[in-house]
């Protein structure tokens, strides 16, 4: 119901609407007034009348023309604009985003609303084309225009009204370009559209609408995007004739929220075990234990960390968790497999008939004094089913076909239905169509997921690319850049655009000779004898430091970390991109900056002998390393050498080198052990993590040699100075901005954490138990936990350990209170990361809360909103998180392709038991292997004993075997190519 | 004191003459001129307003907020305006009074469920910008429109929720919204003046001076129903010829209401057909 136009002012004129708003299960009348315009141009470059109409926005700038004046041609030689329909871009954003297509697009800004509505992430991704004009994207505002807007008619569904309002969209185009615009030759304009009825409507009102498959043939590289085409309802019919399975239909969103509010229903991520994949998890805020989901039908088509609703079954049907070993790939090979589905159909049945409400609070109440019983029924776990998904964790995936999939011969070129393989096996097998299965087997692909009907026993997908042969270099880097959401795109042009322009010839200006305000507030250090130390061959300099002795006996410390936020300021493109990639990623052999390599390798990075703009934090020590006084301040300096950790070393060591440089050098490791002394003393903990590192030969860069990092003195003096550095910039931006300071916590484990770790050590290291009551007792406790025949497994424990703990996390002050700002692991009570600004976007945060706090310039209103902080946060966790996983990732691939050339006997320890199998580590390559009963001997003499975590069993040559927690046994390693999955694994054989 | 005594006793014979000669030629059952109209406030679920022609003006709005019926007491809840009164004046509470009692009893509730659990509640303001005679007619045939325009959010989710509890939720187009019944007559108070054998519908306020008593009736459903009040209607002034009600008044007012009362709400039901059909072309008042 839309009333008529008034005019208000020449070009303005003002409708209303009105709706129901229905949220919450509240129903509230809306009317708003709604503004339209007559300002708005084409954006064509070809259109001679919208030059004279447009208006320059708030900053004074006018409008960019970006469609092209000569557009890209379809076969038959005309040039064309397409304008997208919602359901076009909803399924087809990766072919829109692929550079062989889709140039000159217009799309309604009733379509952008609309997708923003559906998935936010498409949006983005749309926002993101639109914003590179690489492709010449624009947004055309046809709701705010004049000639465009339209009303809603008597009983027309808001659907059909933006089905029109998108063909008016079409039609005055046409009209717009083609008549009485005469300068140029005719430009088709083509509405894209996968709704029939739509299309048909279009035609009959002369606008040019076709299919998504139509327009592809139109193309003259039509035959090579046909793969790219997503699957729709209809594709895959052949298959949903049979109806293979059923899944129960997920609950209506009236259900779920009225559910979740009476406490029926609960929320939360879905984590499948690493070791079933019919065996998942969702921890919920109700329960003190997660909520286990057994079986297919219980899971519900949900993804690995999908957002899912889930309802209790009865108490029947809790269980422990399995103690077995079931992998896809294992079924996967045979496509007929039965759903290794214990529960079984009929359990479900039974689940349906109604159960009320009250009924299933009660329920509750028995699940939450089951999580909180103590050890006979401890064991017995809820389990639930998923009823609901609110989000999909639906991405790129990478995978390869299962080749029993194809089949037969090669019969021209219908495209065929085939299974890929995911890389990562926590997820189901995705059906795709292509024509080039052949083709495309042995090759690592990307897919996208497009839906899971409920009579599909797998999901449909749809080929995205190639990335080239299975395990080369390229392909699997890629892969593994893809599987962490990692982006690797080069900068758009945007983001460049920031830099200055001068380039890799920018100098630091003249400090005196200046107006500008915040160059005067900046101090000259360039008298102080500055050096930085990193790891051989760094480009990226992030700190350097310098020490003087004071005439009162004190020491000056200075950390001068590169002044990164001096280019990279807040809201600009650059900013963006760095806030959205939030960190650098290092994988073996190659690096993701988080920032464009003019800043990072050469403007921002404190190089030797040349002035560089730096964030200096100087300090006054005293002898035993007291903070006596603390300065922060925008600097210039200039580092008088780079060392590597080696060559400081040997300088440090070389007493014949007695210059002022070496014996500040000497002055900051002598201090830097006395700060770690303390931290020691504070508690601070000594994890390990089987850490190790890729030789390369340069040559070829072919990996040949793996060896475990090792760590110099001078490691720790940089590493203490940064620490402390961060402790210190956390206090000020903290004190300045007590709710939104950007800084760092990482959380004591919770005791169940450590449960089974210690009933482990409980069972087969009688005495040896860690502790928790603190940080310093668990490190106490560790280095108490030591075995005299056996020097490694101290080591062992620490790793065992530090799986155990939390992961450090970013946030906003204002999210927690100070007594949970601790650093566990560290042993401080505020920490931050400040240090390397050049690969971490929270250091830029840092850099530029700090400014703030020292009245060096006014701090971005997006650094002091909780909300937007609350963001960045969380996104910086989750690039973090991801980088880590890469870079292990890559570790992993070329440990694989070291192993490749030498088969070989080494020491490995058990660190898992099931009863099917055990999971062995192997220190020497930082590697872990599960090895199946069926490796290990025969299957039917096994014997699993829950209580010494031990498996008995005959091994293959007769002998009778016990094999537990913690033993150390001789493994023979070799790395094999899973021919389904294609991952090159470890292949650990038990000697 | 609007009249002075000469014109009271004329007046007054004038009116105790049968058949009573009214001011304005009207007939005893006759109600003065009216003009409404319907559905103006964009905000409001329903909306009317009535304007008499000595310039009386009623506008009462209408909205609704779904509320878990358990915890309501009531699920009408009436608010009274009147300028130049305090809303804790007799006259306001009187007023608020009658008509609350008059729909919590009357209205049929079950029209607001939605679901087992769930229902509408709806909020009826009234202003009266300005009155001359007794308002509680003006007010009630107000009522009567804003109730019968009012239109209620569509449900689209279950209305079976006993077992298995579903919050709400409804379509968002506006013009799926649904009148509140098609078959519903809100109830309305009819005012009549008593004066020697006479019984006067709607008595202007220069009547009101000389009435002997004055008697609300409550119909609903094609017939009068209880509560019917009797009062002096000039509240403003005290009236000198306000005496008992002879009781065979009372069987006979309900007999006329049951006459002519129906040809009232016809009269209101055309008003809103007109108002519908002019809809297309202006929809605001002001």
């Amino acid at each position: 119901m839309i009333s008529q136009r008034k005019r208000l002012s020449s070009g303005l004129s003002v409708t209303s609407k009105v709706f129901v708003r229905s949220r919450n299960g509240k129903a509230l009348k809306i009317v708003r007034e709604h503004y339209l315009r007559n300002d708005i141009p084409c954006y064509s470059e070809a259109c001679n009348k919208c030059h004279e109409i447009i208006k320059p926005d708030a900053n004074g700038e006018l409008p960019k023309f970006i469609l092209s004046k000569d557009p890209n041609k379809l076969k038959d030689g005309s040039k064309h604009y397409i304008i997208l329909d919602t359901n076009i871009i909803l399924h087809t954003i990766d072919l829109l985003e692929n550079i062989q297509c889709f140039y000159d697009v217009i799309i309604p800004q009733t379509v952008l609303e609309e997708v923003k509505n559906r998935s936010i992430p498409i949006y983005q991704r749309l926002r993101g084309l639109v914003k590179s004009e690489d492709k010449r994207f624009v947004v055309f505002h046809n709701e705010f225009n004049e000639s465009t807007y339209i009303n809603r008619l008597k009983n027309e569904s808001i659907n059909d009204r933006n089905d029109r309002a998108i063909r008016k969209v079409a039609s005055w185009y046409n009209t717009h370009l083609n008549d009485n615009n005469n300068s140029h030759e005719n430009i088709k304009i083509i509405l894209l559209c996968n709704d029939k009825d739509n299309r048909l409507k279009a035609n009959s009102e002369g606008i040019n609408a076709l299919s998504l498959l139509e327009y592809i043939d139109l193309l003259p590289n039509g035959e090579d995007l046909r793969d790219l085409i997503p699957a729709d309802s209809n594709t895959f019919n052949d298959f949903n004739k049979d109806n293979e399975t059923s899944f129960p239909e997920y609950y209506s969103d009236a259900r779920i929220m009225a559910g979740i509010k009476n406490g029926t229903l609960y929320q939360g991520i879905l984590n499948i075990s690493q070791y079933n994949f019919l065996q998942g998890t969702v921890q919920v805020p109700a329960f003190k234990k997660p909520l286990l989901i057994i079986g297919s039908k219980n899971l519900n088509r949900a993804f690995n960390s999908d957002s899912v609703i889930v309802e209790l079954l009865p108490k029947d049907k809790w269980r422990e968790p399995s103690y077995t070993i079931i992998e896809e790939t294992s079924l996967g090979a045979d496509d007929n497999a039965e759903d290794a589905d214990s529960i079984g159909d009929d359990d479900i049945s039974g689940t349906n008939g109604v159960v009320s409400d009250k009924e299933r609070l009660l329920l509750a109440q028995e699940a939450i004094n089951a999580t909180n019983a103590q050890s006979e029924e401890r064991r017995l776990q809820p389990t639930a089913k998923i009823v609901g998904i609110t989000r999909r964790s639906w991405r790129y995936y990478v995978g390869q076909i299962a080749p029993t999939s194809v089949i037969g011969e090669d019969s021209g070129n219908s495209s065929k239905s085939c299974f890929v393989i995911l890389m990562d096996k926590l997820l189901p097998k995705i059906r795709i169509r292509t024509r080039k299965s052949k083709e495309y087997l042995g090759q690592r692909i990307v897919i996208s997921v497009d839906s899971w009907p409920s009579n599909s026993r797998y999901p449909n997908g749809h080929f995205v690319r190639s990335l080239g042969e299975i395990e080369s270099a390229e392909a699997e880097t890629e892969a593994l850049l893809l599987e962490h959401d990692v982006e690797y795109r080069p900068f758009a042009k945007n983001v460049l655009d920031c830099l200055p322009i001068e380039g890799d010839n920018w100098v630091v200006p003249d400090l005196k000779q200046t107006d500008d305000p915040q160059l005067k507030k900046r101090i000259d250090l360039r008298d102080k004898l500055v050096c930085s130390i990193d790891p051989p061959n760094c480009v990226d300099i992030d700190d350097a430091l310098h020490a003087k002795r004071l005439s009162n006996g004190n020491y000056e410390v200075g950390v001068h970390i590169a002044d990164v936020t001096h280019f990279v300021k807040p809201n600009t493109a650059l900013d963006q991109e760095g806030a959205s990639r939030g960190t650098s990623v290092y994988l073996v052999d190659k690096r993701i900056d988080m920032l464009p390599m003019l800043l990072g390798t050469n403007l921002c990075s404190l190089k030797p002998y040349v002035d560089r703009f730096a964030f200096s934090v100087i300090w006054e020590l005293d002898e035993d390393a007291n903070i006596i006084n603390v300065n922060f301040m925008k600097s210039v300096i200039k580092s008088r050498e780079a060392f590597s950790y080696e060559r400081a070393q040997l300088r440090i060591d070389d007493k014949s080198q007695t210059d002022e440089l070496t014996d500040s050098m000497r002055v900051l490791l002598k201090l830097s052990k006395k700060l770690k002394q303390q931290r020691l003393d504070a508690g601070a903990l000594n994890l390990a993590s089987p850490e190790v590192k890729v030789h390369m030969d340069s040559e070829t860069s072919d990996p040949n040699e793996v060896e475990i990092k090792k760590l110099l003195e001078t490691n720790s003096l940089v590493e203490e100075f940064m620490l402390l550095a961060n402790i210190s910039v956390a206090r000020k931006i903290y004190d300045a901005y007590p709710q939104t300071a950007m800084l760092r916590r990482h959380a004591p484990p919770p005791a169940t954490n450590f449960e089974l770790l210690n009933e482990m050590l409980n069972a087969r290291k009688p005495g040896m138990s860690i502790s928790l009551e603190s940080s310093k007792a668990l490190a106490d406790s560790l280095d108490r936990c030591e075995d005299p025949n056996d020097s490694y497994f101290n080591t062992l424990l620490r790793i065992m350990s530090t799986r155990c703990m939390m992961a450090a996390e970013y946030f906003p002050s204002g999210s927690f209170g100070y007594p949970e700002f601790k650093h566990y692991g560290l042993a401080v009570d505020i920490y931050t990361h400040f240090t390397s600004p050049i690969r971490r976007y929270c250091d830029v945060v840092a850099h530029r809360q700090l400014a703030g706090a020292i009245g060096y310039e006014n701090l971005d209103l997006s650094h002091r909103d909780k909300n937007k902080m609350e963001l960045i946060v969380k996104n910086i966790n989750r690039r973090h998180r991801n980088a880590q996983f890469a870079g292990r990732a890559s570790i992993e691939y070329y440990v694989g392709q070291v192993m490749r050339n030498n088969e070989s006997v080494h020491e490995g320890y058990v660190i898992k038991c099931f009863n099917n199998g055990i999971v062995v580590l192997v220190p020497k390559f930082g590697i872990e292997g599960l090895i199946k009963l069926e490796l290990l001997g025969d299957v039917n003499t096994a014997d699993y004993n829950e209580d010494k975590f031990e498996l008995k069993f005959t091994d293959l040559n007769g002998n009778k075997r016990i094999v537990g927690v913690f033993d150390k046994v001789l493994v023979d390693v070799k790395s094999v190519k899973d021919e389904i999955s294609g991952k090159r694994k470890a292949q650990l054989l038990l000697k | 004191m609007i009249l002075s005594p000469a014109e009271r006793a004329y007046l007054y014979e004038s009116l105790v003459q049968k058949p009573a000669i009214r001011p304005g030629a009207r007939s005893d059952h006759q109600f003065r001129p009216l003009e409404a109209k319907t559905g103006f406030l964009p905000n409001s679920n329903g909306s009317a307003r009535i304007r008499l022609n000595d310039g009386s003006e009623c506008i009462i709005s209408v909205k609704s907020k779904v509320v878990v019926t358990r915890g309501e007491s009531s699920l009408i809840e009436v608010d009274i305006d009147v300028p130049g009164f305090r809303d804790d004046s007799n006259f306001v509470s009187n007023l608020k009074f009658s008509l609350t009692n008059l729909l919590i009893t009357k209205f049929p509730v079950e029209y607001l469920r939605l679901t087992s659990k769930y229902s509408f509640k709806l909020f009826i303001d009234c202003i009266v910008i300005s009155h001359s005679s007794y308002p509680l007619s003006l007010i009630s045939l107000t009522s009567y429109l804003a109730l019968k325009t009012t239109r209620l959010p569509l449900l689209t989710s279950e209305v079976n929720d006993e077992e298995i509890e579903e919050q709400p939720t409804f379509s968002d187009d506006w013009d799926n919204a649904k009148y509140i019944h098609p078959t519903f007559q809100p109830p309305i108070f009819i005012t009549l003046g008593v004066i020697g054998e006479n019984l006067l519908f709607d008595p202007s306020i220069e009547e009101e001076q000389v009435l002997e008593n004055g008697l609300i009736l409550s119909f609903y459903k094609d017939k009068v129903i209880t509560p019917i009040i009797n009062m002096n209607l000039a509240t403003n002034s005290n009236n000198s010829n306000f005496k008992g009600l002879n009781q065979k008044l009372i069987i006979q007012s309900i007999n006329l209401c049951n006459k002519y009362c129906p040809a009232i709400i016809k009269a209101l039901d055309t008003l809103i057909e007109q108002d519908d059909e002019n809809d297309d072309t202006d929809n605001h008042i002001f």
